[in-house]
């Protein structure tokens, strides 16, 4: 990645991560767009796919550091849908705003699916809800916000011309 | 696959398995070690996200409790709105006690629904009527003093014309004693309307501004010593043998919403111990209040039980301090129709 790119990447990134720590709480939505899960896939499409789990990693434990009871299941989960956007992106990508909103939509699932999983939060049943109900509702608005921000951000994010 | 694409592909694979393994160990971290790990974070590397949510959760609890927070301020100023109300619904109302406990029988408290007709500026109609014995011609008073006379009675209100009707009459005399007159409505422009003018003084009476001008009991129609108005000034008249001041009335008719009606057999009796016009119209007013004012008389109980006992100053306390039963109108309404107690004699009828 170019210096200018990945500077780029790195003001979206921050852009991202404030949103998630001022509006998320604003919103006080029950399935609130995820804007660390969006700020991951951004970033984890531009790097290599190690590199994008290690990102994920920290970016998990940050998310964890304020909910100690599940502590590691966010890095686990973040970690796990950086590598596998970044390898995903190396086998097949399009500039698509659909194909975009997909991926947000089911990296953000996905997130929720290991952390709910690894974290073992509730009982089954309640689990079920949170991965069948809540979850694919946070999921498409988190591809809804991530769209708008894709949209916003095109200046930004817009790659160099080599 | 070129050697360098594989290897960056196995490092990526050895990453990703690293990353893993450290979660998984994260996950599994006794609690002595993974809080303060987590503390560590949050007081470094998440402290300006943490304050960042922490702001923004405020500002929702804000927005979300603003329309509660602003009925709780509307509740606030209503409340406080309806404090001075009540304060001046308070005061009045100790003032008329106060007056019904100085009167102490032979009278009808009414309430006094003002006319806002045209015509109707200067009559009133009160709530009490021949049933409470109320007679035409029974003055109406108020704890400041005189508000009018009775004009026609009905069975359960009456009618009354207050001092500023044109036909309005009263004998008035200068609290001394010093000069008679007749005080009638001052006929001027709308902002002397509102004021009386003694006529008929003597040349060799003279009034200063500020005297207390009382009903004289002349006529049979008010008692004397119910106060009227204070001097303002002379008035310069075509009269070359009277003299005519202007005076200020002691009560406005327009803040007027109860009133007592003399009975007449209280008018006979008379009601000069009531506002006792030797002292200053302030004073008389105030004696009135204070009479209605239940925690001033327990205050003065409580003196009184505590000061050393004086034989001078006992019988001076128990000529002007009023009894602690406070009365009640319709209690105080029965002797009307029945003679008035044996306390009335210390009254005479002018």
């Amino acid at each position: 990645m170019r210096p200018t790119d990945f500077f780029r990447t790195l003001i979206a990134f921050i852009i991202l991560v404030m949103l998630h720590y001022t509006l998320r709480p604003l919103l006080g939505w029950r399935a609130g767009p995820d804007f660390l899960v969006i700020a991951t896939l951004l970033v984890a499409i531009r790097v290599r796919p190690g590199a994008a789990a290690v990102i994920g990693l920290c970016v998990g434990l940050v998310s964890d550091s304020v909910d100690v009871h599940v502590f590691g299941a966010g890095a686990l989960a973040m970690s796990a849908i950086g590598f596998t956007a970044s390898w995903l992106k190396a086998v097949f990508f399009a500039d698509d705003v659909l194909l975009n909103a997909l991926f947000f939509f089911l990296g953000k699932w996905a997130f929720d699916v290991i952390f709910v999983l690894a974290g073992h939060r509730g009982d089954a049943g309640q689990v079920a809800i949170q991965i069948f109900v809540w979850s694919p509702l946070s999921a498409a608005v988190t591809a809804l916000f991530g769209l708008v921000t894709l949209l916003i951000l095109r200046p930004v994010l817009r790659a160099s011309p080599s | 696959m070129p050697p360098a694409a594989r290897a960056y592909s196995r490092r990526d694979t050895v990453l990703f398995v690293s990353c893993l393994v450290a979660a998984f160990a994260a996950i599994q971290l006794p609690d002595r070690i993974r809080d303060p790990f987590a503390a560590a974070l949050r007081q470094t590397l998440v402290a300006p996200l943490v304050a960042l949510q922490s702001d923004a959760e405020q500002s929702r609890r804000s927005w979300l409790t603003r329309d509660m927070r602003e009925a709780q301020r509307d509740s606030i100023a209503l409340r406080a709105m309806s404090l001075d109300a009540s304060l001046a619904d308070n005061d009045r109302l100790r003032k008329l006690l106060g007056l019904g406990e100085a009167l102490r029988w032979g009278f009808v408290p009414a309430e006094v629904l003002q006319g806002r007709g045209v015509g109707e500026e200067y009559t009133v109609v009160l709530s009490a009527g021949s049933r409470a014995g109320i007679r035409p011609f029974s003055p109406v008073v108020a704890p400041e003093g005189l508000v009018g006379m009775v004009k026609s009675v009905d069975p359960t209100m009456s009618i009354a014309i207050v001092w500023a009707h044109p036909d309005f009459r009263v004998s008035a005399m200068a609290v001394d004693g010093g000069a008679f007159g007749i005080v009638g409505a001052h006929l001027g422009g709308e902002p002397e309307r509102y004021l009386l003018e003694m006529r008929g003084v003597p040349m060799r009476s003279t009034l200063k501004p500020g005297t207390l001008i009382v009903s004289s009991g002349l006529g049979g129609t008010f008692p004397r010593g119910i106060p009227v108005g204070t001097v303002i000034a002379e008035m310069k008249t075509s009269e070359l043998w009277a003299r005519t001041y202007l005076l200020r009335p002691a009560v406005a008719p327009a803040d007027v919403s109860d009133v007592m009606v003399l009975l007449p057999a209280r008018t006979t009796a008379g009601v000069q111990t009531v506002w006792k016009t030797g002292l200053h119209a302030d004073s008389a007013v105030k004696s009135i209040v204070a009479a209605g004012d239940s925690l001033a008389r327990l205050a003065a109980k409580r003196d009184s039980a505590n000061a050393p006992r004086d034989t001078t100053q006992r019988r001076d306390s128990t000529a002007v301090t009023a009894p602690p039963v406070v009365p009640s109108p319709q209690r105080e309404a029965r002797p009307a129709k029945a003679p008035p107690p044996p306390r009335a004699p210390t009254t005479t009828t002018p």
